[in-house]
């Protein structure tokens, strides 16, 4: 997340008539901005103060920081907060390694490579909702593709439990995930490899570096940037993923899939207590926030 | 020679496993949804369906054939596994997707096409603390703003229609609109602006006349992004609506998913009738789409 251009500081004087112009220009997405975004996140922390239940609609004390303890004090917090992590390594780094090898293979130059980018589309375009639809079926216990597939393999030799199973739930879900995450990555990786200039490899040949070794020194380092740009938007993706949960496992089996999103969720709109939903919700965004400026400055300085 | 040939099969097959890897879950759903009863729930599974009814799609789109347990049962006595009575929402649930996604489209690109114009080629006072409010609503995710999306929505009256989603579906359009057509008015060159003002062009003129036509390419792939972040938001529809009325694509086709009684068959034409739209749009505009995701990625 580099600072744009147009962020850089002013030193020369501004006309009145554009400053004018700019102003109106802005006027929509300030509005816009202020009531879909300033004012939610303020009026959340506001929440976040109150014993607010909707069960409970005519009794709202003010609990002050009261929420915020009840949160840290749940052990499920610290639960889903781990288990949003193991989540989003998984995820991000099953991301990386099949995105860079689709990005090599639609890097080369051959017939066919067209089509291949066009397909590389799909995932990117279908909406959550049917992609979980799609690998809750893949992982049918009963009848799905999955077990139909080992089984045919003679890898198992009876149908499995899968996304039921606590110990793989997780994994699955990742790997679903993985799936639909897939395109982005590969075409900003692209972007990257595009970018490397063709006589280092040239003169890496001349020099009698293999396939192997020019991939080892030229193609990983110069691919940094556009791995740091996965990484963080990536990263930003996984923890705050809910769609999949819901179709998926709902938070299940027990709890092995129970993410912070899904917790948020859990608080506010099954047990309708939107005071410590808030107060959850606030915690994830400001986590969000340090984990991306975090990010952004680790992966942005070592990558 | 032999490295060559080395070459072309290595291609090959990282060409087939990646097609493979890509389409073969999609293929697997789409051969489901043309499966009947009998054929769904047999071991091992039939890849491609050996008998391939409609019937699944004609529930979906006959909304005067009422299907129920028993005409299910009847139709199909092997298992009992029947499609829903509520399949003749689908394809209303398809029409509010897509009239929300229109207005989303509309006014995301009346709001961020001047702020996009402004921040990249004025200078003004305020112009780097608007571009870091910017950024900073990018980042925010979305589960943070349900709640007081939700009592916000409820205090206005607006629960259960689709203006709601439409307000909330701005949030999560507008930054990115913004970046990515900043980045591309960026690349244009400064002279356009200084010539079209020296022409006696206002600011607003300068952006219709030229600007606009110039940014053609930055533009569909806003319209794109808008329309399918909208045609596929699952969270906040899922606050926001409760009755069919309102109800949204995602909504629905996740309310199949949720019931054990439906027929996996069924679910998935559903499943395949939600991504036909969306496949569609991505590739026949698959360029813009390429560019856009780089300049709206790389910038943000």
């Amino acid at each position: 997340m580099s600072t744009p251009k147009a962020a850089r500081r002013l030193r020369y004087p501004v006309s009145r008539y554009d400053q004018r112009s700019a102003m109106l220009f802005l006027v929509p997405m300030m509005a816009v901005l202020a009531v879909v975004a300033v004012f939610p996140v303020l009026y959340s922390f506001w929440t976040s103060l109150f014993d607010l239940k909707l069960t409970r609609p005519h009794r709202v004390p003010f609990v002050g920081l009261d929420n915020y303890a009840k949160v840290f004090a749940d052990p499920l917090f610290w639960e889903s907060a781990a288990r949003t992590a193991s989540f989003t390594v998984m995820s991000v780094a099953a991301i990386m390694v099949v995105a860079t090898l689709t990005a090599l293979l639609l890097n080369e130059e051959f017939r066919g490579r067209r089509v291949l980018s066009a397909v590389l589309l799909v995932p990117w375009a279908i909406p959550y909702v049917a992609n979980g639809l799609m690998w809750k079926w893949i992982y049918d216990s009963g009848y799905g593709a999955l077990n139909g597939l080992l089984y045919q393999l003679d890898f198992i030799d009876k149908y499995m439990v899968w996304l039921g199973d606590a110990d793989k739930t997780l994994a699955l879900i990742a790997n679903a995930f993985v799936w639909k995450e897939v395109p982005l990555a590969t075409i900003l990786l692209l972007v990257t490899m595009k970018s490397i200039p063709a006589d280092l490899y040239s003169a890496a040949k001349v020099d009698g570096a293999n396939v192997w070794k020019r991939f080892l020194h030229i193609t990983l380092p110069s691919l940094r940037p556009g791995f740091a740009l996965v990484i963080i938007y990536e990263t930003m993706m996984a923890v705050r993923h809910f769609d999949m949960f819901f179709i998926l496992t709902e938070g299940g089996p027990a709890e092995a899939s129970h993410v912070m999103a899904w917790q948020v969720y859990v608080e506010t709109f099954r047990k309708l207590s939107f005071g410590t939903g808030s107060a959850l919700a606030y915690v994830m965004a400001i986590l969000t926030f340090v984990l991306a400026f975090s990010v952004i400055r680790t992966v942005g300085k070592k990558l | 020679m032999n490295a060559k040939i080395g070459r072309r099969i290595g291609l090959a097959l990282a060409s087939l496993v990646f097609v493979l890897y890509i389409l073969a879950p999609v293929a697997w759903m789409v051969s489901s949804s043309f499966q009947n009863e009998a054929e769904i729930t047999s071991k091992p599974p039939h890849w491609i369906p050996h008998q391939p009814t409609l019937e699944n799609f004609a529930a979906i789109f006959q909304a005067d054939k009422e299907v129920t347990y028993e005409t299910r049962r009847q139709g199909d006595t092997a298992t009992g596994g029947y499609i829903p009575s509520t399949a003749k929402n689908l394809l209303p649930a398809m029409w509010n997707s897509t009239i929300v996604a229109v207005m989303v489209v509309i006014l995301n690109l009346l709001v961020s096409i001047p702020a996009a114009y402004a921040l990249a080629k004025i200078r003004f006072v305020g112009r780097s603390s608007s571009i870091y409010l910017m950024l900073t609503t990018r980042v925010i995710p979305d589960i943070a703003l349900v709640v007081p999306f939700f009592l916000f929505i409820r205090k206005l009256g607006l629960m259960d229609s689709l203006s709601s989603l439409v307000i909330t579906y701005l949030a999560i359009t507008v930054p990115f609109s913004i970046f990515i057509l900043v980045s591309y008015f960026e690349g244009l060159p400064d002279e356009l602006d200084k010539a079209a003002r020296v022409d006696g062009c206002s600011r607003l003129q300068t952006l219709l006349h030229v600007f606009l036509p110039l940014a053609l390419p930055s533009l569909v792939a806003v319209v794109l992004f808008t329309f399918l972040t909208s045609w596929n938001e699952f969270l906040l529809a899922l606050m926001f609506t409760q009755t069919p009325a309102s109800q949204t694509m995602p909504i629905v086709v996740a309310s199949f998913t949720s019931d054990f009684t439906i027929s996996f068959s069924f679910i998935n034409a559903a499943g395949v009738l939600a991504i036909i739209p969306p496949v569609i749009l991505a590739l026949m505009f698959e360029r813009y789409i390429v560019s856009g995701l780089t300049a709206g990625a790389v910038k943000g």
